[in-house]
């Protein structure tokens, strides 16, 4: 069960390949979550978002309740880097001459573009959605195609480190900073007040203190982003607070794709907590799809022999279109 | 106060001197290690400008308000005639 692998977790990711049904089947748990009185909150990071489109209702950017105990989320980034860039953009215009504000106008277009971005955006919101849920809230990701999702999940590490070494380039400059100060310095010390209130008047320790106050400026925001990452890092690489559950569709491909997806989650220290194999056709609706079950069978088979540890959890092909809640707890029934 | 006396003020004085003599060398290659982890921070933070695509871009930005106004002497040091954060050059 599914529920199960949510008790006690914090955030379950639902990922896998375009359409085989991951915002189906995320939609489905936690509506069957929240009845059972779980709060849950269902957060779309797939560009191409579709839970509205499942729920029959408007969700966008901002928090929207789906049903009760259950709310619904579907992030967009260009709008989250939009945000990030114009609060940037008024602290320079507040610190800066005018005839530098096109210059950095155009930087922050720059960066608006520059590859990263967008995922950046992704990985901050996903950040800030955990820091902020409710403390007994599930927060379940419904997340985009394979590939991104693995990097989405190694992106907290990789940026630590890249933080870590700005911060070092920081420290090092600190500390040749304070190692010149120490030989320039000495004399300070014994001298008198009157030597001190002079420099002061003249201004000779002034740099000093500017650049102290601009070096721990830096550092802070770097210890934010640093602590941001490692939060999240953290919360993704351990098992007890997070899963992964990977749906799949029983084809050739999404087998191979699925195999793929967990070695690269396990390589990103991300635990995979369940196989969602969906849309199995029926035995017993016609030859066609009785051959088609036949052929399913293999891919399950060789999925099992793959995966022999993982919980495999097998949801038929469901009649009908996949809108409203029946629909959803009817899927739910086979998690 | 033994302290003020005429002797020792000279005394002192002259330390400082040969102090200064000495540390010289050394604050020069502390100062110039300093500018050049300096630089180098630099051009990770606009990197961008530089033509350089930087995958933190959205995390550099941050930065650039706390480093904006040492730009005009690093992309002097740096040997671009032109600062990355003007439409007409700066000098």
């Amino acid at each position: 069960m599914l529920s199960g692998l949510a008790a006690g977790r914090e955030v379950l990711f639902v990922g896998g390949k375009g359409g085989v049904g991951k915002t189906a089947v995320a939609s489905a748990l936690g509506l069957s979550l929240a009845r059972a009185g779980r709060r849950v909150l269902l957060v779309s990071t797939d560009p191409a978002h579709n839970l509205g489109h499942l729920w029959d209702q408007r969700v966008g950017d901002e928090i929207t309740e789906l049903a009760p105990l259950l709310r619904g989320l579907e992030i967009d980034p260009a709008r989250t880097t939009a945000q990030h860039l114009a609060a940037v953009r008024s602290t320079m215009e507040r610190l800066m001459p005018d005839h530098l504000q096109g210059g950095v106008r155009r930087h922050l277009e720059l960066a608006r573009d520059a590859p990263g971005t967008h995922e950046a955006a992704v990985l901050e919101r996903i950040a800030e959605v955990v820091e902020q849920r409710h403390p007994d809230e599930l927060v379940v990701f419904d997340t985009a195609p394979s590939g991104h999702t693995a990097r989405l999940v190694a992106l907290p590490e990789l940026m630590q480190a890249w933080t870590g070494g700005l911060m070092r380039r920081q420290e090092r400059s600190a500390r040749f900073g304070a190692a010149l100060r120490g030989l320039q310095g000495q004399g300070r010390r014994d001298a008198d007040a009157g030597d001190r209130a002079a420099a002061d008047i003249v201004g000779s320790s002034r740099p000093v203190d500017q650049r102290g106050r601009r070096d721990a400026e830096i550092r802070q925001i770097l210890d934010r982003r640093q602590a941001r990452f490692t939060g999240l890092r953290s919360l993704l690489q351990d098992d007890a607070r997070s899963s992964f559950v990977i749906v799949l569709a029983a084809e050739r491909l999404p087998v191979l794709e699925s195999v793929e997806l967990h070695e690269q989650l396990t390589r990103a220290g991300m635990g995979v907590g369940a196989l969602v194999v969906n849309k199995r056709s029926p035995a017993d609706a016609g030859e066609l799809l009785a051959d088609r079950r036949a052929v399913e069978q293999r891919y399950v088979a060789q999925l099992g022999a793959a995966l022999p540890d993982l919980p495999l959890h097998e949801v038929p092909l469901l009649p009908g279109d996949l809108v409203g809640e029946d629909a959803l707890l009817r899927l739910a029934s086979f998690l | 106060m033994t302290d003020t006396s005429p002797a020792r003020r000279r005394l002192r004085s002259a330390a400082g001197v040969v102090r200064d003599v000495l540390a010289g060398p050394y604050a020069r290659t502390f100062a110039r290690a300093r500018r050049d982890e300096d630089d180098l921070f630099m051009v990770i933070v606009m990197a961008e400008a530089l033509g350089v695509p930087n995958p933190a871009s959205y995390y550099t930005v941050e930065l650039l308000p706390v480093v904006y106004d040492q730009v005009h002497d690093w992309h002097r040091r740096m040997g671009l005639d032109r600062s990355p954060l003007e439409h007409v050059s700066c000098c």
